[in-house]
Parts: structure tokens; sequence; C-alpha cells
């Protein structure tokens, strides 16, 4: 179902989007902040949206704001920082019922609404910094978010290869940075670098829900035409080259079942045609990895790959046996030959283009995925809905896809295992 | 004709439709006028936990290996001439499933040819096939399986803690079983268990989306095969009230440790397990949510972080209380959790928040109603328990300050409770 679509500028560098369809039961807001990734500014960068996120002038301690929270039918405000290429996106989103559900017809969306944008505009300070006290606690956080990484072996693993994949580019830059930034960040830097993002970044924000937020939309201009600008100008992201020479790593910690990530480059120029050769070689359950890396050859748990457009990179992420890594590796590389070489049956491609056009099709059912759709095409300076991509994806023949996968070269190879098959390897 | 009754909500202005099949199913059916996406759930009330079973023709239970729910469900996505993943490739429905300790399901999410994607699910649910040499190849994707949950610290600290407060019941076991248990897996064991739990009776069909009802009722009256009712029972061992170990501990390589507080309490059925439940969150978050003082205590002390939560767990003969999260101290936790629930005890809950907390419980319910696959998936569990997708938000409407205090006195045994502590390999102690 179509969404209805409008993009306005309100400020130098600041767009506001609303995303409207009468069947939202919920009200969501979404302000990006988007700025280069650099190692300089990362983890001050990475703390701010949190900070913002849990105490404003107003309600100055994390209990006062979510007391609030919740007297608006538990309504939301979080903070999240992500990746888009070699740029750093800083998140505030907010979530409300919509006012018609309230007990008592109550009008939670503009007070939701002022909430939010005084924890973005007007953050509980002292000193000519962020309020000491709840810093130190973000701080830690942050701290202990970057020594957790370890925990979850998978996404470990996919960290450690992005280093590899993109050295000396942005993107090879944790989101949150080191250990090493993390510590060095202080209530005052994280301030001043905070005025500066204000002045400076990107800013998008989405609004999605049943009807026009009149109130709201004024609200949200007013506080940014207010904000003294200096704009930096629009992100953007580089396609990544691939290396002379094939990046290999093993990496051991003590773990049961080796992770294996694969990297290829590409420059090819068309996203929905890598989408589509994606899902051939490894993007859906029925693609050829699914069925022969695992189904057939029982060489891993799972194997499955993904498109990371903004950098032209095609991933193979994987979690074998480390008796089984060379094996899984010579039959992942296989599998892309075959396609290289126009093996693909008109019942593989047909299917992957199926499977594509409904997870697109779905996007605009969920209020998260349809903003994040917008700020993705957004970013790369389109404004295609995912309809106009279905229409794109239609015509997509197999030539292209075989002209697609032969774009693709090898440029790492990132294994962690266990010390004990390191050591025997 | 079919026999179709409506279950409407006024509070909310929603409706959907219930079906008792003549094969035996429970069908429960939601049109979401102007959605694109449709999500369609087949699921029999079986998971990890029912190991021990009879029918009206046994006179004895039987006790089979743990993990055969979840065995069961990765050989029924193989059928005898293909894998379903391949069926479903033709519709574009993207397909998956997934055991739980008391259910076993099977789903596909649409947005085109759901008449398609409904026979697929009807058809493949209901044909099993199963040889000593498919088994076997399963045999070793599930052990690597069960290896990759080795690794998982919040896993693994979770089933500790099970460990610690159950002495019998098999919801302290993995749901996939042990590299040992799978290894008794034969054709024989999936025949009978599947005979026994995938009867229709035992079953539900619950679809959410831009559907057209009638047309899911003729598939449905095409593709099930009548199943006469086994009456099916199921059993447990005695479980009794005390824990089985106060402290559980274990290590992996992680950064800081990790722990699950567990207080055990007496397990309950159908609406007053869900209204034990909603209690329960109540007094939860009265306690220790984010705006509570105890939270702001501890986190301004350092004590917790923000991965500091809370939730209840319970099913068929089993009902808990969980405080999880990394904490440098999880001792120190526990105990401070100990005192506050006597303090509080003593001195009563927070009676000012009762009123907020309500409201923000309602609104993160009437969220749900926005998303096929949460209807279809709250449809499908209020259905396996006998009551439908509206008592949780009306019991949450209906709760009073004095049910949620009697359920604190009720259900937070101080000296009934289990800690689980996963600690980095690298440190001696997490002091």
């Amino acid at each position: 179902m179509s969404i209805k679509y409008n993009r306005e500028k309100i400020s130098d560098g600041i767009h506001f989007t609303t995303l409207l369809n009468e069947r939202q039961k919920t009200n969501t807001t979404v302000i990006h902040l988007v700025t280069g990734l650099s190692r300089d500014t990362v983890s001050l960068n990475a703390v701010i949206p949190y900070v913002l996120a849990g105490t404003n002038s107003s309600f100055t301690t994390l209990t006062a704001l979510n007391r609030e929270l919740n007297r608006l039918y538990g309504s939301v405000i979080k903070g999240t920082v992500t990746k888009v290429g070699d740029s750093q996106v800083l998140s505030l989103m907010s979530g409300c019922i919509n006012d018609k559900y309230t007990f008592e017809n109550e009008h939670i969306t503009d007070g939701l609404t002022e909430l939010m944008l005084e924890c973005l505009i007007s953050p509980h300070i002292e000193n000519g910094g962020f309020f000491g006290k709840d810093f130190v606690l973000k701080k830690q956080e942050l701290l202990d978010d970057i020594e957790a990484e370890i925990n979850e072996k998978r996404s470990y693993a996919f960290k450690s290869a992005a280093l590899r994949i993109f050295e000396n580019e942005p993107s090879a830059i944790p989101v949150k940075g080191s250990l090493e930034t993390a510590y060095a960040i202080t209530p005052v830097s994280a301030y001043q670098q905070y005025k500066k993002l204000l002045k400076t970044a990107q800013i998008e924000i989405y609004f999605v829900g049943a009807n026009e937020p009149v109130r709201s939309k004024e609200i949200i201009k007013n506080a940014f035409s207010a904000l003294e600008r200096d704009y930096a100008g629009d992100n953007s992201s580089a396609l990544s080259a691939a290396k002379a020479q094939v990046c290999r790593v093993t990496e051991a910690h003590d773990v049961a079942q080796s992770k294996m990530v694969m990297a290829f480059k590409t420059d090819y120029k068309s996203t929905v045609v890598l989408k589509l050769m994606n899902a051939v070689f490894g993007g859906t359950p029925f693609s050829k990895l699914f069925m022969n890396v695992r189904e057939k050859l029982s060489l891993c748990y799972y194997c499955s790959s993904g498109v990371n457009d903004k950098k032209g990179v095609i991933y193979v992420d994987s979690g074998v046996e480390h008796s089984n890594a060379k094996k899984a590796e010579d039959e992942i590389l296989n599998q892309l030959e075959n396609i290289q070489n126009g093996n693909i049956t008109d019942d593989e491609l047909e299917n992957a283009r199926l499977a594509i056009i409904n997870s697109w099709r779905g996007v605009s059912d969920g209020a998260r995925s349809i903003a994040d759709w917008y700020f993705q095409r957004n970013y790369s300076n389109g404004s295609e809905s995912p309809e106009d991509f279905i229409e794109m994806l239609k015509k997509v023949t197999k030539a292209d896809v075989i002209d697609a996968a032969k774009s693709l070269k090898l440029d790492t190879v990132y294994i962690l295992t266990g010390k004990e098959a390191a050591h025997n390897a | 004709m079919h026999k179709k009754q409506i279950i409407k909500n006024e509070r909310i202005g929603e409706q959907y439709t219930y079906v008792k099949h003549p094969s035996g199913l429970d069908i429960y059916i939601w049109k979401m006028e102007n959605y694109s996406t449709t999500h369609a759930l087949f699921g029999t009330k079986y998971g990890s936990i029912n190991t021990k079973f009879k029918t009206k023709d046994e006179t004895d239970y039987i006790t089979v290996p743990s993990g055969i729910a979840h065995y069961l469900e990765h050989k029924l996505f193989e059928n005898e001439d293909c894998d379903v993943f391949s069926l479903y490739a033709k519709t574009g429905a993207s397909a998956n499933a997934y055991t739980t300790f008391d259910k076993t399901c099977y789903l596909f999410s649409c947005t085109d040819k759901t008449a398609d994607s409904l026979k697929i699910l009807l058809d493949f649910v209901q044909d099993p096939y199963f040889t000593d040499e498919s088994v076997k190849k399963e045999q070793g994707i599930i052990g690597q399986e069960i290896r990759m949950y080795d690794d998982n610290a919040g896993w693994r600290v979770f089933f500790n803690m099970l460990q610690g407060l159950y002495h019998n019941h098999p919801v302290k076991i993995d749901i996939a079983g042990t590299v040992e248990s799978i290894a008794e897996i034969n054709p024989g064991l999936l025949y009978k268990c599947y005979n026994a739990f995938y009867n229709l009776n035992n079953m539900v069909l619950s679809i959410a989306g831009n559907i057209d009802e009638d047309e899911i009722l003729e598939i449905c009256d095409k593709h099930l095969k009548p199943n006469k009712n086994i009456e099916l029972e199921t059993a447990f061992e005695d479980e009794p009230e005390n824990c089985a170990h106060a402290e559980m501990t274990g290590r992996l390589e992680i950064a800081m440790p990790l722990f699950n507080i567990g207080f055990k309490a007496n397990p309950e059925k159908g609406i007053q397990a869900v209204r034990a439940e909603i209690e329960t969150n109540f007094v939860l978050s009265l306690l220790a949510d984010e705006s509570s003082d105890f939270y702001k205590k501890l986190y301004d002390e350092g004590i917790i972080n923000s991965s500091f939560s809370s939730e209840v767990f319970w099913g068929d003969g089993y009902f808990c209380s969980i405080f999880g999260g990394e904490a440098r101290n999880p001792r120190l936790v526990l105990e401070k959790l100990k005192t506050e629930i006597e303090r509080t005890k003593k001195e009563g809950l927070d009676e000012e928040r009762f009123d907020i907390i309500k409201k923000s419980y309602y609104g993160s319910l009437i969220r749900d109603f926005n998303d096929a696959e949460a209807i279809a998936t709250l449809m499908m569990n209020s259905g396996m328990e006998k009551l439908t997708a509206f008592d949780i938000i009306e019991t949450v409407a209906a709760v009073t300050f004095n049910d949620v205090t009697a359920r604190l006195k009720k259900q937070f045994n101080i000296s009934n409770s289990s800690i689980s502590i996963i600690e980095p390999l690298n440190k001696e102690g997490a002091e």
C-alpha cells in the first residue's frame, strides 16, 4: 500500500519528511544527525545520542524523564548510533500511540514531540559540558559496550573483518570507536562536539503516522529554524576498491564453532541488480549458498550473503567447523563462479526476484522500516519508493546478474576460530 | 458452511474470526485492510518440555529423549522430494519455523499469492517423512546448532539459572536437547511424537493480513486431513517448591560478568496464568524498572548498567520472575534486590506510579496491533491457552493496585531464588 511521501527543506541542510498512512496506530519520529566517520570524533559522537535520550533541561534525571514517558502511554525516546557507508548517524527516535487510543482522548503526540526536541536542543548541562554525573555513566556504558562486543562472536567476527575489508577508509572505524578513543571523551569535549554537530551536520527528520502532524510539524520547524547553522554539506560514501592481494586473517578465541567472513568488492553501478545477484547467491534460504554449502554439504550451520551498496561490498557470513573452513571457502567461490558462468536456472532467478519484491512490499507496513527506507534513499540522493524499486527489479535480466557477479573480486577472508584449531592449522 | 465466531473488542475497535474446523483444528483469521503483508502461523502445542505423554489408547505415560520437538521442526521442513524453502520460493513468501518450550510453529509472511503459500504450509506440516539416512544427516546440523549456543553467553546464563531453579521440570534443558539426547533419536520415535502432537486437535492456524476469509477456509477444507481426537495428555515429574541450587556459575570469553536472577513461584494455568503474568509485570515495573528509585540508586552507584532488565517467564508447570544484565558484582545486585523486596513488602509499593505504569503497559500493547506478525502471534498464543487476543489488554486495563500488592506477597519469596553468573575467562572473581 502506498505511503504519502513529502520531503521539505526547513533550514540549511535540514529536511523534514512525512510518511503518512491512515492505518498507523502509532506515531514515530526519527531525527538523524549525519556526519563523516573519523577516529577523532567517533566516540564523542557515539555517546551523544545516549546522553540526549536520557535527560533534558526540564527532566534532569533518567527517572524523571521515564516517568513522563510512562505518563504519555509508554512513549519511548531512544538514542542510537549507526554506520552508513563512510558516515556516522546519530539518531533520536520517539514513538507513541495515536491520540485516539488514549483512555481520555489525551493529546500525547505533540507533547512527545516537544519532549524529544527538548532532549535534542536543550540538554541537561553544567560548567560548559554535559551534566557530569550522567555523562560518567553513559561513558562507562560506551566502554562496556565496546568491551562487550566480544560476547557475540558472529557480530564480533563481522566487526573485525570490517577493519580489514575497509583498511584506510572511514568505514573501517567501529561505530562506537575503540576503548582508547572512548576513554578520552569528557563532558566538555562531547558537549562542544554536540554544539558543532547542531550547526554543521546534515539533519534528516522523519515522521511516520496516520495523519498530517500539523502542530508537531510547527514545533519542529520552529525549533530547527531557530538553530544557528554553518552547514558542512551533504554526506556521501566512496566505493571501496579491491586490494591487489586477498587479505587473509585468522584470529584465535575461546569458541566451539568458527566464524568465517568473506568480502567481495564491486564497482557495479546498479544497487537493484546487485541485490538480485545477492539473492541468487546467498541472500535467501533457497539461494545457492544455502542449498549447497549448508543443506547439501552440511559445511556450515549458517551461510548467507549480504550487500553493502554504499561501499560496493558483497559479504558472505558463515558459521563453520574449523576443519571445514577451507572446504567451505572453496564451495562458496565455486557457487559464485557458477553465477558468473551463467549457471542460473530461470526458477532461481525468478524466485530470488519474488523474494525481494515480497520484502520490499512489506517495507511500508512498518514505521521504522519505511523511515529507514527513505533515509537510505535520501542519503544516496534518491527518493524512490519501494514500488519504484520493484518496477526496476522487474526489468533486470539474467545477463545483468551475470555481469554483476563478474564484477566481484575477492578482497578479504577473515576467520575467527578456536585456539586449539588455530594452533593446529 | 463454517460456524464462525466473531471476537470483538470495543476499546480498540478491532475484531477477528474464530472457526472450529471439522478436522479438529482451531482457526483464527484477522483481516487487516490496507496492509501489504500477510502473516500465517501453523502451530502445535508441542515444545521442548513435552517429553512425557499418553493418548487415550495408552494406559501409561511414555518418556522420550529431549530435543525431539525441535528435531521434528527441522525434519518437517524437508519433505520427500525437496526442501520446503524451495516450494515457498515459487510464491515469494519468506518462511520460517521455531520451537519454544511449549510450542512449535511454522510460519510464512508474504505480500502476494497467499493462497498458494497457505497450501504449502498446510501440506508439508501434515506430511512427515523420516528415514534413517535423513535423520542421521540432521544430527550433524543440530549438533552444530547446539555447539553454536554453547558459545552464547546470554543463552548459557539463562539455562544455568533454570537449572538452579528447577529440580525436575524439563524447562531446564536446552530446547534443542543435548548432543547425547539427539543421538538417541530415530524415525520410530519421530513418528510416535509426530502422531501424538501433530494431531489437528492439538494445533492452531492463525493468519492476519489483507486476506479473504472465505478463501482461507476453502483452502483449509481441501487441505486439512480430518483427525480423530486422541485425547492427548502431557505430564511432568513432580517439581518441589524450592530451588535446586542457590547459585550456578560458568565461564566464557566475555567482557563483564553476566547474570540472571530467578524467583521461583507456583505455576498457574489459562486466564489465571495471564493474570499472574500481568500482575507480576506490574510488580517488576514498580520494583525495578528504569523509573524506579531502586533502579536509579543502583545505576547511579554503578552497581547495574542500562542492560539491567526484568521479565516474567512461565509455561505449563513453571513460573518465575527474572532479573538480568551485566554487572561487575552480580551477587551484590542479588543482595540489594532481596533487601528491596523485603522493604517493599513491609512499606508497600509506590502507589503513585501505578497509574502511569498502567498507561505505559497499555500503550505498549496497542502498538502490537500495528503489525500482522504480532497479531497472528498473539492470536496463536492466546488461542493455545483457550483465551482471546483481547484478554491481555482487557486484564491490564482492569488490574488494581491491591491485586499487584497481593501478587508481590504471593510471588516473591526471597528464600526461593537462584542466581546464575557467567564470568569472564581471564578474571578470578567478580569483585
